[in-house]
């Protein structure tokens, strides 16, 4: 028997982020409020002006791959690893039988950022064409003896695409395949589109993931440069305070993860777990001050209006929360407008206090949280929220507390404001 | 019933022009784009030459071209492309739509590494011995050379925020990169944006420069640039036996995509009909399409029936025709096998060409050019066809333009990786 109407359900999880590896070992740092922001360990950071952020920390990716596919991670990137091993996970969580799965209806979609050249592998080149005008390179001696010194396949260690390529390989996911590159807000725009092709009955299952890192020299210095980062150098693991009055900038991260995405009856005919259903999803544009209105405000409003919901539904909020002075403040306003008048203060939780912002792999990761407050029936608290900021009129998680409504809500943005929500609901 | 999709505008810049009738002019004339590379002093390089963009001047478009001046050209094409797109559709300043329901989704390539100061900070804190960089030095060099708005204008979603902030484009924003597929992607997903109601407009497309020495090095390194510099204009030969890869270019192609009922009670000019959208994978290797074409018969197939048509009602394919061994083989296989018996009558041309690959914006550029094949009668040809290739034996429009009215044409794009995006454009 099927529904009428196709239904979409998450059905897997795979994490990877500085606060675990797994999903138990993530969901107990939630529960224990154990943050994993720490000081940056994979290179010396003295020179930064933010040492410090969200780092995952005893990654190996060669424990994601069938022996005879590891020389694969010879031309995959960190990035690209994190993908793969999320996508391992989130299969394995939905414990799905891959054989028995229709190649041409099982899409992929990721959310992916700038992945800057390995500058490693660029040395012997650069050195060859070095000469002493600083700032500009022999480009003669680069096209000549420089190129061949470059691994040939180097290119495609950093194009975005190669994150949702490389799963589709590894998992002969022949449907429908994309890659959203906007950033902070990339994973939850590839869940919506997903959603939508999965819904439109071109795909029956999907992994959707983001993965990202700026824990390697040029990316923290290309985030120190355009971001305003936290200097809370002293004390790293109190530096992602979302909301909170002492909050001083955003906490660079890395790290990713996947989800299963099924038609409901694919997911009920096999007996998989189901952990929610998406049934609401919106996009807008709009920063503060124009003439438009807020576009969070917007998205929001759009997914509860397709979930056939409203504010007063929703049990929680998992926010973008980046800890960022003004976008904390733009973020609480809108969600103020959304939920200020519906009756009860509706909580809302900011994963980023516990890991930072892992950019294009933040939106999975940290709807993962709620998906599994959901199984377990806890939400869990925002860390370091101390002092609240008239600035920011939310109701911030302090303690865990029980769920006690079946929807929640997941926003994310950019800071160039790119906004998404989704609503899934408790099944 | 499900919501129509219609082409209300369409902007391009292009190697063979800045506007969309200049480009079809130009392509229905079987010019070649290709010149020798000026963007930076390829001399040593393994291949020299490529499709540029010439005498480009963003001021001409919009009315604070500062507003881009740390911006890589994938961002100031895309603005310029929008423009025309979004004027010709009267979508510009027109304060009766409600632009909240007008969104924005590109497939944008990546912006341009500050490849000087970066080569040369890595030249100089490289240790050999260790092959190590000695990464203080390095990031003490970056945080004093790097330009942080140069920086900031590289991240990928800074593109659609421009269009979006600049021409008041309030609702949905993506952008996609799909390698090759990305222009194409992004038109099929906006069109599903409006078939669902996500928006009743939407601003899409693709743009892309990889001409710089990353990015030649990058394509050079995997050996899927023609190096024919000895004979540049004659490098792109699409399906001709003696294509050796394809040549680089550049550009930008918008379309206005917006819903048939919200286009017809504006009055707006209605160019075509976007009708079929198929995406699929290979799920095969990285580098290479699969030999057999899986993915790409699966994803004409799609598009076909998405736009409820049989093969024998498409009058005119637009191929991905990249011009190297591999890609022109499999997709005439491709074809032939979607298109059985009817294969040998439908003509197909390639664009690559006369423009070469516009990689990112390839797709929207090319759709574009369908739409006016199918308003103009004329059909573009496949300059540089001169051997014929025994496994690449369909009719390729060779050289000339050929007058002919088609309902319905098709538009490959097939991305490196994988994904393949097929559209159909149907005659309003």
């Amino acid at each position: 028997m099927t529904s009428a109407r196709r239904r979409a359900v998450l059905t897997g999880i795979g994490v990877l982020t500085p606060i675990g590896l797994d999903v138990p070992t993530f969901w107990d740092a939630f529960r224990n409020g154990q943050g994993g922001v720490r000081r940056i360990q994979a290179f010396d950071r003295s020179a930064l002006s933010t040492r410090f952020g969200g780092e995952v920390l005893g990654f190996d990716s060669r424990n994601y791959l069938d022996k005879k596919e590891r020389k694969r991670l010879n031309v995959m990137g960190r990035t690209i690893q994190f993908a793969v091993a999320g996508a391992q996970l989130a299969l394995a969580d939905s414990g799905v039988d891959k054989s028995r799965l229709d190649p041409a209806r099982f899409g992929v979609e990721y959310g992916a950022a700038t992945i800057p050249s390995e500058l490693e592998e660029l040395g012997p080149a650069a050195r060859v064409c070095a000469n002493c005008q600083p700032g500009t390179v022999h480009l003669a001696n680069w096209g000549g003896a420089g190129i061949g010194c470059i691994p040939p396949m180097w290119m495609l260690n950093h194009v975005p695409n190669m994150l949702a390529c490389h799963v589709s390989i590894l998992h002969n996911a022949q449907g429908p395949n994309n890659t959203i590159t906007q950033t902070d807000v990339a994973g939850l725009l590839a869940l919506g589109e997903a959603y939508r092709t999965l819904i439109r009955d071109r795909a029956d299952f999907f992994l959707v993931g983001g993965a990202d890192t700026m824990i390697s020299p040029i990316n923290m210095v290309r985030q120190c440069l355009f971001r305003r980062l936290s200097r809370r150098n002293d004390a790293p693991e109190r530096a992602s305070r979302p909301f909170d009055r002492l909050r001083d900038g955003i906490i660079p991260g890395e790290g990713g993860g996947a989800v299963v995405l099924e038609e409901f009856d694919h997911a009920r005919r096999r007996g998989g777990r189901i952990y929610a259903e998406v049934v609401g999803f919106g996009a807008a544009f709009g920063r503060s001050g124009e003439a438009a209105s807020h576009g969070l405000v917007r998205a929001i409003r759009a997914a509860l209006a397709e979930a056939g919901v409203g504010p007063e539904d929703i049990d929680h909020v998992n926010a973008q929360g980046y800890s960022a002075v003004d976008w904390d403040a733009w973020e609480a306003q809108g969600l103020s407008e959304v939920f200020g008048g519906c009756g009860r203060p509706v909580p809302v939780f900011a994963p980023k206090s516990y890991f930072g912002n892992l950019g294009a792999g933040s939106s999975i990761p940290e709807l993962a949280a709620s998906l599994l407050a959901f199984e377990h029936n806890l939400v869990p608290a925002t860390l370091n929220y101390k002092e609240p900021d008239p600035a920011c009129p939310v109701t911030v998680t302090r303690t865990p507390q029980p769920v006690s409504r079946p929807f929640f809500l997941k926003v994310s943005f950019t800071e160039l404001g790119q906004c998404a929500a989704v609503v899934c609901r408790k099944l | 019933m499900r919501k129509r999709v219609a082409i209300t505008g369409m902007g391009v810049v292009t190697p063979l022009g800045h506007s969309v009738g200049e480009l079809f002019g130009a392509v229905v004339e079987g010019q070649s784009g290709v010149g020798p590379i000026t963007l930076f002093d390829a001399g040593t390089f393994p291949t020299r030459f490529a499709a540029e963009v010439k005498d480009f001047d963003l001021g001409r478009y919009v009315d604070e071209p500062q507003r881009w001046a740390h911006a890589g050209p994938n961002s100031r094409l895309a603005a310029a492309a929008a423009r025309q797109a979004l004027e010709d559709a009267g979508l510009l300043d027109n304060e009766t739509i409600d632009r909240t329901r007008c969104g924005v989704y590109m497939g944008t390539g990546e912006g341009v590494q500050d490849f000087h100061h970066l080569i040369w900070l890595v030249g100089q804190h490289y240790q050999p011995e260790q092959r190590t960089l000695d990464r203080p030095a390095f990031i003490a060099g970056a945080l004093r050379d790097f330009n942080p708005a140069r920086e900031f204008e590289q991240e990928l979603h800074t593109t659609t925020a421009h269009l979006a902030d600049y021409f008041r484009l309030w609702g949905p924003n993506y952008n996609c990169l799909t390698a090759c597929a990305a222009g194409g992607q992004a038109i099929g997903e906006a069109a599903e944006m409006i078939r669902h109601g996500d928006a009743e407009v939407m601003l899409a497309g693709g743009s892309h420069s990889m001409i710089h020495p990353l990015g030649v090095t990058g394509f050079s390194l995997l050996n899927a640039l023609s190096t024919n510099n000895a004979d540049y204009q004659h490098a792109s030969r699409p399906f001709d036996l003696r294509r050796d890869g394809f040549v680089l270019g550049e550009g930008s192609g918008v379309v206005i995509l917006e819903e048939l009922e919200h286009a017809r009670r504006r009055g707006a000019p209605i160019y075509a009909e976007l009708t079929g959208y198929g995406s699929t994978a290979d799920a095969f290797r990285v580098t290479d399409s699969h030999p057999e074409g899986r993915g790409a018969v699966v994803c004409m197939r799609e598009a076909l029936n998405d736009a409820g048509l049989l093969p024998e009602d498409v009058g005119y394919i637009n191929a991905h025709g990249t011009s190297t061994p591999l890609n022109d083989r499999v997709e005439t296989l491709a074809i032939k096998q979607v298109f059985g018996g009817q294969a040998y009558r439908v003509p197909v041309s390639s664009s690559k060409s006369m423009l070469g690959h516009l990689i990112a914006a390839a797709g929207a550029v090319e759709l574009i050019i369908c739409v006016m094949a199918l308003r103009r009668g004329v059909f573009p040809p496949t300059i540089n066809y001169e051997v014929p290739d025994p496994e690449c034996d369909l009719d390729y429009i060779a050289n000339d333009a050929r007058e002919q009215k088609a309902r319905h044409a098709l538009s490959n794009s097939f991305g490196f990786g994988g994904q393949n995006i097929s559209l159909v454009v149907s005659r309003y």
